[in-house]
């Protein structure tokens, strides 16, 4: 299993893995217009112990998420949004879709300036919502009535991203100190 | 003559396309309708209202009315813009590059013009093309960044990256205002430019160029990887150590950050203990990583690896980790691994069975441990390399009994019958695997995928129908074809290919090529939007995957189907379903065939006709998408047209020419191409994949009875061949072994 | 009038559809194109760099005066199925030898 940025040539294989995993599906397009758009933001878990049986394997995605920043935010704040997230049944409990996330967290605030993260969830899907209540600290926003297609609802979920913004000033700080420092030795 | 509008008509003239652009299409119309009443023969108006038709889809009525309005006035820009659109809607682009280019000879100012001729020509990888049109366009607005970064683009994909480089300078130059560090277009710009460096293989002005204009890039990932790499390539190892650390404490599950990192290092190859140090340290500092702890276990040998691998196992049974297996077997390569592991997770068992039952406090836990352990050998037992069959069901059925709702227990029992060639049986136990979770689509992925290999397409249908959206009209199939579910459209046309149901058989194989047209068509619009959004990167990497999207197995193997189905079409052609006369088709067989056939067709219909039927029922107050968008009705539903084609050989070309280009290294693909180019006469083409497939594979079993037919076919069509052909296939015959 | 709102949004199936439909929808909104963020920049200077480029050449591949035989470039349309123009180009990088062009055509290209 390897954790890394999203490729335009995995697409194919995020779009099977979505389709064999969960019941909202997008076009390939769709799936372009995140890796165009916010190319930073979507990460793969990929399955790299398969042997290639051509020279023209694709790696195998066990696990993905879609994520972009809000086009037009409603509250005129910048964030990001998770489109879409999965892992494959036959490789959960390796926290494969925490570190996904963490992932995508990070490049949203660094390269985007996000300041929350928000996402919806099945009301039904317990996994899911452990993940994202308890282990990755998002809150509860709202029930949206009705917002899938078969009838479920869904909680809307927020992230406040402040922590990370913290994190990385602090890196910041600490680096131009280190420069300054430096100048400071040289002079 | 072309006529001149009012005032209030040509007010009117500019509604028509401003609803156009906004995708009003009734009311855009409307006002031409009003235009057109008083002015009839306005050429202008006419293209306009082409245009709309189009987009409702009236294709033909709309190129009527186009080439009308282009009789009436040849001299307008407009009706040669609008008739390159239509061209361009309907896929025919070097009709439209040439109707472009016509009107952008009457109105060489046009923006619109210009760029729908830039845009054309980029997708069809027209670089001098590109290279004049992004020139013109940045000489007319050279004030925009976008038109900069294009140039540089074109020249970068036409491979002059020097110049590529000097334009994206230029601009940097020019600016007289210092961008904002939280500028996105100028930090990816930065970047873009960086990677044309790092492309000339100057890494060491890349590492420089980096450290200074891209110190502040806001891709922090991209700025991290691409200095650890850049190091790496200057020798400058312990910077890069550092940078390769750097990466590991943003990620600590990317392999390659490993392997830069003890490359850096200097570790030797065979020292697996300072090899084995990099990585514990990272196990420490991150104790639920995962990759830290596995890729040891990659290089270690003998009694380390036993050590490291117990450790691994034992974690990962105590969790119950269901990859475990998946993420261990490629160590099957080295045979000391692969008896190891087996003992170990016996062990495993043996331990715990000694220890537990005892209180009921740790039973719970340790169960999930001995299922794990159970499960574990079930999966080695079953994978190719050390299959057996018998105790693969024996560790299954234990792991069952443990844990009788165990979903991915009874999903590898499932897949225990498969490779026993129990088929049927195999549906049957990943159906049971099924309904233990109805909301986990997954396993119902798998539970149809194993009901079509069972040559069960309806059941599989309404299986995959449990999870499909339900108001889609069409039911199943048409949500699974619409979401681009190839997998799905692959393994139903093979199951209709077993039954004998030819047409349905080929119209999935058919989707499937559709599909990558779509998949090929999609990257159009981002010509632009890239540019509009500024990450250039991310689209050279599309422009360069497009460039090879069907080498994609997904295209392959529906292709490949597709051509050897129309071969055997060819051999044995059907008598009902390609409408020859039987009487002179060989018996029994064929009859059967088309009895199946018959059978097959009326099922398919049966069950997608039920499922539109529920479809119908479950969502009564959705009203039905026609309208505007709605889909052209599909002429052959069940494929009874393309199974009636008298040229199989010639339909097989479509797929054909795709897999030869595009996977030639696959050596399926070339032995399917000199099956069908043997058949053709096409004897220069049978040996061309001949010699790929020598190259290829030179001991695979096909090669040498394909050349001695190839040399027999010849012998018998030597007087007819021309004399240059002659002279071509003697002296590259020779080299075949057989032939 | 009715018969023109109804046209608005195609029946949208969920919040979810909704959006990926709406993103989509806007991809080719190439209107926007010229409202890109100008920036000050050295109008002398871009005058300068734009007239430098010239005309603006691609990469051209130097192509030689070779004769190529009518013939010849049917033949290898008919036998290797190539559309006139690559069969010419071929031609060509063979001096317009028809054995060396389709003999250096068998060769696998990989």
């Amino acid at each position: 299993m390897d954790i890394r940025l999203l490729r335009a040539s995995d697409i194919p294989l995020i779009q099977h893995a979505n389709l064999e995993n969960l019941p909202e599906n997008y076009f390939l397009k769709y799936y372009l217009y995140h890796a165009l758009s916010w190319p930073q933001l979507s990460f793969v878990a990929v399955d790299v112990s398969r042997p290639p049986k051509t020279p023209y394997d694709y790696p195998k995605i066990v696990g993905y998420v879609l994520a972009k920043m809000e086009e037009e935010p409603a509250d005129g704040v910048q964030h990001g949004h998770i489109t879409s997230l999965s892992v494959m049944r036959t490789h959960r409990r390796l926290g494969i879709a925490e570190k996904l996330m963490r992932q995508s967290q990070l490049a949203m605030v660094e390269t985007f300036g996000a300041h929350y993260v928000s996402l919806h969830v099945r009301v039904s899907n317990k996994a899911a919502i452990h993940l994202y209540r308890d282990t990755l600290g998002f809150k509860t926003e709202r029930i949206e009535s009705k917002y899938y297609a078969d009838g479920e609802d869904a909680y809307s979920m927020k992230l406040d991203l402040g922590f990370l913004r913290e994190q990385i000033r602090e890196q910041q700080e600490e680096e131009e100190g280190k420069e300054e420092g430096k100048a400071d030795d040289e002079s | 003559m072309p006529q001149t509008l009012s005032t209030r008509e040509a007010n009117l003239f500019r509604t028509v396309i401003r609803h156009y652009e906004d995708k009003q299409y009734k009311r855009g119309l409307k006002a031409a309708e009003q235009i057109l009443k008083k002015n009839p023969k306005h050429g202008d108006t006419m293209s306009m209202k082409a245009l709309i038709l189009n987009a409702q889809g009236k294709t033909e009525e709309a190129f009527a009315l186009a080439k009308e309005a282009l009789t009436i006035d040849m001299k307008s820009y407009i009706c040669w813009h609008v008739y390159g659109i239509l061209y361009r809607a309907n896929k025919n682009f070097d009709e439209a590059i040439k109707a472009y280019k016509f009107a952008l000879k009457l109105e060489p100012d046009s923006h619109q013009i210009q760029r729908d001729l830039a845009v054309l020509q980029i997708q069809m990888r027209d670089y001098p093309g590109y290279i004049q049109s992004r020139l013109l366009m940045l000489k007319s607005r050279p004030q925009l960044r976008q038109n900069w970064t294009a140039l540089a683009i074109a020249y970068h994909l036409d491979g002059n990256l020097q110049q590529a480089e000097n334009i994206l300078t230029t601009y940097e130059k020019s600016v007289t205002t210092a961008p904002l560090r939280t500028d996105l277009e100028n930090s990816e710009a930065l970047l873009y430019k960086n990677s044309i460096i790092a492309e000339m293989g100057d890494f060491e002005r890349a590492l420089e160029h980096l450290e200074t204009d891209c110190k502040n890039c806001l891709d922090r990932l991209a700025v991290m990887e691409l200095r650890a790499r850049y190091l790496t390539q200057l020798g400058r190892k312990e910077e890069a150590a550092k940078a390769y650390r750097a990466l590991l404490d943003r990620n600590a599950e990317h392999p390659d950050y490993y392997k830069g990192l003890v490359d850096a290092l200097g570790t030797a190859p065979d020292d697996e203990v300072a090899r084995k140090a990099v990585y514990d340290e990272y196990a420490a500092k991150n104790p639920r990583c995962d990759a830290a702890k596995r890729l040891p276990l990659d290089f270690l040998s003998g009694e380390r690896f036993r050590t490291a691998a117990k450790a691994y196992l034992t974690l990962m049974f105590d969790k119950g980790v269901p990859s475990t297996f998946a993420n261990l077997k490629h160590l099957y390569s080295d045979p000391f691994k692969k008896d190891t592991l087996p003992d170990l997770a016996e062990e495993y068992l043996r331990e715990r069975s000694g220890t537990t039952h005892t209180d009921g406090q740790t039973n719970g836990d340790s169960s999930k441990g001995e299922g794990a352990a159970l499960y574990f050998l079930a999966q080695h037992y079953n994978y190719h390399m050390s299959r057996d069959l018998s105790r693969a069901t024996e560790f299954v059925e234990k792991a069952i009994e443990l844990d009788p709702q165990n979903v991915d227990f009874h999903m590898t029992k499932a897949r225990i019958f498969k490779h026993q060639g129990e088929i049927a049986k195999a549906a049957e136990a990943m159906d049971y695997a099924r309904s233990l979770d109805t909301k986990d689509r997954y396993i119902n992925s798998k539970a149809a995928k194993y009901q079509l290999r069972n040559n069960e397409n309806e059941k599989a249908l309404a299986t995959l129908g449990l999870f499909t959206r339900a108001e889609t009209v069409g039911g199943p199939l048409a949500d699974l074809t619409d979401m681009q579910c190839i997998w799905f459209l692959t393994e139903d046309g093979e199951a209709w290919q077993r039954r004998g149901n030819i047409g349905l058989a080929l119209k999935r194989y058919h989707t499937v090529f559709n599909i990558f047209d779509v998949w090929q068509e999609d990257q159009f619009d981002f010509h632009s939007f890239s540019l509009r959004k500024g990450q250039i990167r991310a689209y050279i990497e599309l422009i360069r995957w497009e460039d090879r999207l069907r080498e994609h197995p997904f295209y392959f193997r529906a292709a490949l189907d597709a051509v050897n189905l129309y071969l055997s079409m060819h051999d044995k052609p059907q008598n009902g379903t390609n409408g020859a006369d039987g009487s002179h088709s060989n018996g029994d067989d064929t009859v059967e065939r088309k009895k199946a056939a018959k059978k097959a067709k009326k099922e398919a219909q049966k069950a997608e006709r039920e499922a539109a039927e529920k479809a119908a029922k479950q969502d009564p107050n959705k009203k039905s998408a026609d309208g505007e968008e709605a889909k052209k009705k599909d002429d052959d539903p069940n494929g009874l047209k393309l199974a009636a084609t008298t040229d199989p050989l010639g339909d097989a070309m479509k797929f054909l020419w795709h897999l030869l280009q595009f996977s030639p290294k696959n050596i399926e693909g070339q032995i399917a191409g000199f099956e069908v180019f043997i058949r053709r006469g096409k004897y220069l083409l049978a040996l061309r994949c001949l010699k790929a497939a020598l190259a290829i594979n030179k001991d695979h079993p096909k090669i040498l009875e394909q050349a001695v037919r190839l040399r027999k076919a010849l012998d018998g069509a030597i007087g007819s061949l021309a004399q240059k052909v002659k002279e071509v296939i003697e002296s590259e015959l020779a080299a075949v072994p057989g032939a | 009038t009715a018969d023109v709102e109804d046209e608005v949004q195609p029946t949208a199936k969920s919040a979810e559809d909704r959006k990926a439909a709406a993103a989509l929808s806007k991809l080719d909104d190439t209107r926007a194109d010229d409202e890109g963020a100008a920036r000050e920049v050295d109008q002398e200077a871009v005058k300068n760099a734009v007239s430098a480029l010239g005309g603006g050449a691609g990469t051209k591949k130097e192509t030689k005066a070779v004769k190529v035989d009518a013939a010849d470039v049917k033949l290898l349309v008919d036998e290797l199925e190539l559309p006139k123009a690559k069969a010419t180009e071929l031609l060509k990088a063979h001096d317009g030898d028809a054995v060396k062009a389709m003999k250096a055509y068998l060769q696998p290209a990989f």
